[in-house]
């Protein structure tokens, strides 16, 4: 595949939550291979609606998602069944902000959990690539503790492992580090640059101004359903064209005129 | 109060026997109740309504009846209407068991609805198929957390198992009476049945607090 063939192709999405409220107005998003997408955007602008989308957890209303040339969703109309290639979708992986891990499962069961069933990959083998990438997280000791016995950091930490554990072609983060305390954010933060590093593809959904200028390729500013701004971090971010945009960034760094 | 207490009277054997009995009747319901609860929260949530309804309908009469009139209604009408006797003590356990079902189908079905909605997402996220997702993830998390209630519904049934003495089964409670009318001492007799009963149910209750307060420790 060459560089600039898409990864993503989102093609005039719409989707709404009952008859009155439309959350996806006609969304276009292309994303390249290698390409570390930030959306923000105010509350209800349609961020997370995104995600959910792009991992196959919500019904859209009409639009299409092709992934690595590949069709995977697609939906004619309102009325019409959302197709989802449920092939696609395993190639996929996604972070939640409450961590939702499985309580009943130790951290590496949740790990390996996936792999064994869904892949059919050995145990012994699933363990070994576990424990290998808890190391590298630095929770290694932690590998037969149990979600409640971990800081939210760790919880998020692990969350990230477990998605990593199917290999994925491209990773969403769906507001990680809202739901952690201050202290913790870092570590979290740490370990998603640790995976721009090796040039994973990723959609990151983030409040966190510093984060989305460290991690972002490329910043998507989405408000009322549609995209109002695209751009590198240093335009969208630092010198916006879009006036909502502007208002938005300097709501969001308290800045008064 | 001029009562003179004479517990010398008091025969532990046949009240050791009706124990016996008694958690026998305990013990039977509970496997019913445990097995056959599961099944029926299953069928009470199927989105057929043709199929939920007449579960639910056994359901709702099993909880708004008293359990003594079940049990009585069992014992008479049964045999009449199906033509089948099976000897008082199978029936005291069908009797409880069904009632026990009933209780425990609920809270089973509170449990599983519980398990947040972003448990089944990140199940999806991970590729597992709907089957998948209830085995590894749904039944897991709800079978534990419907663990207390399981408890305390059974060690009702524990209880409530004194009322099949008034249909001839030999339990504790039916021992007792014939102590009490043998000996003349209904207050002593009953005071130690009473006893017996509480030995038996205290420590569950408290087991089941002790679970309720780790599992909130391991919620929060």
């Amino acid at each position: 595949m060459s560089n600039t063939a898409p990864l993503v192709k989102m093609r005039n999405l719409h989707k709404s939550y009952g008859p009155h409220v439309q959350v996806l107005k006609g969304l276009d998003i292309e994303m390249k291979p290698g390409e570390r997408v930030v959306v923000i955007g105010p509350s209800g602008g349609g961020k997370s609606t995104l995600l959910r989308v792009m991992m196959g957890l919500e019904k859209i209303d009409s639009g299409s998602v092709t992934f690595a040339g590949k069709p995977y969703i697609s939906s004619e109309s309102a009325d019409t069944k959302t197709v989802i290639d449920t092939d696609v979708r395993r190639s996929i992986g996604m972070v939640f902000q409450h961590y939702t891990l499985f309580p009943h499962l130790s951290v590496l069961q949740n790990l390996i959990l996936a792999p064994c069933k869904v892949r059919g990959e050995k145990k012994a083998s699933a363990m070994q690539r576990g424990q290998a990438l808890l190391e590298r997280f630095g929770l290694g000791a932690k590998a037969d503790a149990y979600p409640a016995q971990l800081s939210g950091g760790q919880k998020q930490r692990v969350a990230i492992a477990r998605a990593l554990m199917l290999d994925p072609k491209l990773m969403l983060f769906d507001e990680v580090t809202s739901a952690l305390d201050p202290e913790l954010v870092g570590e979290v933060e740490q370990v998603i640059l640790q995976l721009a590093n090796q040039n994973m593809p990723m959609m990151i959904v983030t409040h966190d101004m510093w984060f989305a200028k460290n991690i972002a390729s490329r910043v998507i500013f989405c408000a009322g359903g549609v995209v109002v701004e695209d751009g590198p971090p240093e335009q969208v971010l630092g010198s916006p064209k879009e006036e909502r945009t502007r208002d938005f960034i300097d709501r969001v760094f308290h800045i008064k005129h | 109060m001029n009562y003179t207490f004479d517990f010398q009277s008091i025969t532990f054997g046949p009240l050791w026997e009706g124990l016996i009995v008694t958690l026998e009747l305990t013990t039977a319901a509970n496997i019913i109740g445990i097995v056959g609860g599961f099944l029926l929260a299953l069928l009470i949530m199927s989105p057929v309504a043709v199929v939920r309804m007449p579960f639910m309908l056994f359901v709702e009469f099993f909880r708004c009846t008293p359990a003594i009139v079940q049990i009585v209604w069992f014992f008479y009408c049964v045999p009449m209407l199906f033509n089948v006797f099976l000897g008082s003590m199978t029936m005291g356990i069908l009797a409880l068991g069904f009632n026990l079902m009933a209780f425990n189908a609920e809270a089973y079905r509170a449990a599983i609805q519980a398990v947040p909605r972003e448990q089944i997402d990140a199940g999806i996220a991970l590729g597992l198929n709907p089957l998948q997702r209830i085995l590894y993830i749904v039944l897991p998390t709800a079978f534990r957390a419907s663990i207390p209630v399981l408890l305390t519904n059974g060690i009702v049934i524990f209880q409530q198992s004194a009322l099949v003495a008034i249909v001839a089964v030999q339990d504790l409670m039916y021992q007792g009476k014939t102590l009490a009318t043998e000996t003349y001492r209904p207050i002593e007799t009953f005071t130690v049945v009473a006893l017996i009963y509480f030995a038996v149910s205290f420590p569950v209750t408290q087991i089941v607090g002790y679970l309720e307060r780790r599992r909130q420790l391991l919620m929060s």
